[in-house]
């Protein structure tokens, strides 16, 4: 405990001193919360926690309570509670206030209101209804800043059965001039469409065109609520192929704008959203997956930079040309990249390459064939997650002739192995192969 | 003898981890941030728990990541799913994804978040973290809505949060003076 406290002391004189720039104020240390934290940190034992947690409970409620409290009081009562509720201790009795301040505080304060809610509550709580009307003032709030908050806070949390009351105005904000209030609108439906989706039935057309809208983000927003339509309904979708191909060309090509760029490759998560909606419109379908392969071949083509996201966005794309149907030459090089993954030094790329090969082991068990050495090797590897891969791995390509050393070293890991979890897994697998090959 | 076996295998059938599905539901689970005493400074919950699921949760994980050692993959098999953590500093950074989904994609969301953080706090530390964690909540929800990363420029999401800091809080709320 005591280096922590070093720490903070040591830190308190540059938070003492103001930052000027407006958004990383930093909040003083005397503050009520800071004090709280402070004293939270030089306590040695369990117990003691408890007792400082009860006491500043109990204050808190006594404020929440008082009818003297004003909302801006209130706010940082909210945040004290919000800790202390991370710490593990319950502060149910704040929850109707952290209501009251979203819908009574001002902006700054009705955000830490909103916060508060969607940490407190969950989707069957009581209280939640009481929000409802909260929003849906927020929401016609001509301030741009409420409506933000209250679209988030629909996207985290929002009783079912009030979907029809505030489904018009979220509609509407579909159409707003500004990105932000558009792609939050987006996600709020695609929330809706989770715990609804008979509700959102009928403004399917209206995600067609946040699917074209100008704004990267929106799009990207858009394609949430694709990827989950789309599987459950790939046969409703084909048609829609031809323009996922088309944003992937763009995206790949460099057009969208710079600041979508994360460490140089651009747009990484609209990437990748897109090449599972491609895996999934084109498995076991010839016609639609041959729309696909330029830009497959594109993607694969591009990657060839040294950043883990790069890695993920090749995963992704191997991924698609293993399940769609098969086109040799962009199975010879997605294989090639599962064998530079497999044979890099960095452990975690490793990880994801024997991942990919027990994906596709079904399909091409000669490329597992090709890397039987370092699979070999990654079977005594230190690290037990590698090792577990690799059983796996082996539990797919195990056949009549090697049978008996793949269990045995099922066997032997299942000595040193400590997780009940892996080892349930493993002794049914076990059992399935003694039972397969007697 | 085989009444026994056939019972063990039944007990089994339903905790066998189902590989090779393509379920597509890429959906955080949770994400966490400890240090590295194994103090939460953050949690966010993408689904549905009770309470007491919550700190079971938490505090087992957190005693499994506490004990990876650093040359170790950033990946690890917990109960059902895949945790993916990542140390920055003091600071661990530990999220849940189903079992399925791509790990790497799940670290540089971690990361995405850690430069996201960085760039508002100016070279953030723990410290900003525990003395601001409700400004770290903002931010995440800004960039990961309901679990899922959202693709915007960084500029967007600290546009937004900035934009919300400089509504109505006067400066001197912020001087060394304690609130009552």
């Amino acid at each position: 405990m005591s280096d922590v406290v070093e720490k903070t002391l040591t830190a308190l004189p540059s938070l003492l001193s103001l930052d000027s720039q407006p958004g990383s104020t930093k909040l003083s240390s005397t503050s009520k919360l800071g004090t709280l934290i402070r004293g939270i940190t030089e306590l040695t034992s369990k117990h003691e926690e408890e007792k400082l947690i009860q006491r500043e409970l109990t204050s808190i409620k006594e404020q929440v309570s008082s009818p003297n409290t004003s909302m801006r009081q209130m706010k940082e009562l909210m945040v004290r509670a919000i800790y202390c509720e991370m710490l593990g201790y319950e502060a149910a009795f704040s929850y109707i206030h952290a209501i009251k301040l979203a819908q009574q505080g001002t902006a700054l304060e009705k955000r830490v209101g909103y916060l508060a809610v969607s940490l407190f509550l969950n989707e069957s709580h009581e209280l939640l209804l009481l929000l409802v009307n909260t929003v849906l003032k927020d929401l016609q709030s001509t301030n741009l800043i409420e409506v933000c908050m209250a679209l988030t806070v629909v996207s985290q949390i929002f009783p079912k059965d009030m979907i029809p009351a505030i489904l018009p105005l979220v509609e509407e904000k579909l159409n707003h001039p500004k990105e932000i209030i558009r792609r939050k609108a987006v996600l709020a439906l695609y929330k809706f469409y989770l715990i609804a989706p008979n509700q959102v039935q009928h403004i399917h057309n209206k995600f067609r065109k946040a699917l074209c809208d100008k704004d990267p983000g929106v799009m990207t927003a858009s394609l949430h609520i694709y990827l989950q339509m789309i599987q459950e309904n790939p046969e409703g979708y084909k048609d829609l192929t031809a323009s996922f191909v088309t944003i992937m060309k763009q995206v790949v090509g460099g057009k969208l704008p710079m600041d979508f760029n994360y460490h140089s490759v651009p747009a990484p998560w609209l990437q990748i959203q897109l090449l599972r909606i491609l895996s999934l419109l084109g498995k076991n379908d010839q016609s639609t997956s041959e729309i696909m392969y330029e830009v497959l071949d594109e993607s694969l083509r591009r990657a060839e930079m040294n950043h883990n996201i790069t890695y993920a966005i090749l995963y992704e794309c191997v991924k698609c040309i293993y399940t769609i149907h098969p086109k040799s030459e962009l199975l010879e090089k997605a294989a090639k990249c599962i064998g530079n993954f497999v044979l890099s030094p960095k452990i975690n790329l490793k990880y994801l390459g024997l991942k990919a090969l027990t994906y596709v082991v079904q399909q091409d068990p000669k490329l597992a064939l090709q890397h039987q050495m370092t699979i070999i090797e990654c079977l005594d590897h230190p690290d037990l997650i590698i090792k577990r891969e690799t059983l796996e791995l082996l539990f797919r390509i195990t056949n009549a002739q090697n049978v008996t050393v793949i269990v045995e070293k099922m066997l032997e890991f299942l000595r040193i192995n400590k997780d009940d979890y892996t080892t349930i897994d493993l002794v049914g697998k076990v059992a399935e192969l003694a039972e397969k090959y007697p | 003898m085989p009444t026994g076996r056939v019972c063990f295998r039944v007990a089994l059938g339903s905790s066998f981890r189902q590989r090779g599905n393509t379920v597509l539901l890429f959906k955080m689970q949770f994400m966490l941030l400890f240090s590295r005493q194994g103090k939460l400074r953050l949690q966010k919950w993408y689904v549905p728990l009770s309470d007491k699921e919550k700190k079971k949760i938490t505090r087992e994980l957190v005693q499994t990541v506490l004990a990876r050692k650093p040359k170790m993959c950033s990946f690890l098999e917990w109960r059902d799913l895949k945790v993916v953590y990542k140390r920055y500093a003091s600071l661990y950074f530990c999220c849940a994804i189903e079992d399925q989904d791509n790990e790497l994609i799940t670290l540089e969301i971690i990361h995405r978040y850690v430069e996201l953080l960085d760039k508002y706090f100016g070279s953030v530390c723990e410290l900003d973290i525990i003395f601001n964690f409700e400004k770290a909540y903002f931010i995440l929800d800004e960039f990961l809505l309901g679990g899922e990363a959202q693709e915007t420029s960084k500029k967007n999401v600290l546009k937004a949060i900035e934009q919300a800091d400089l509504l109505q809080e006067p400066r001197h709320e912020y001087f060394n003076v304690p609130m009552y």
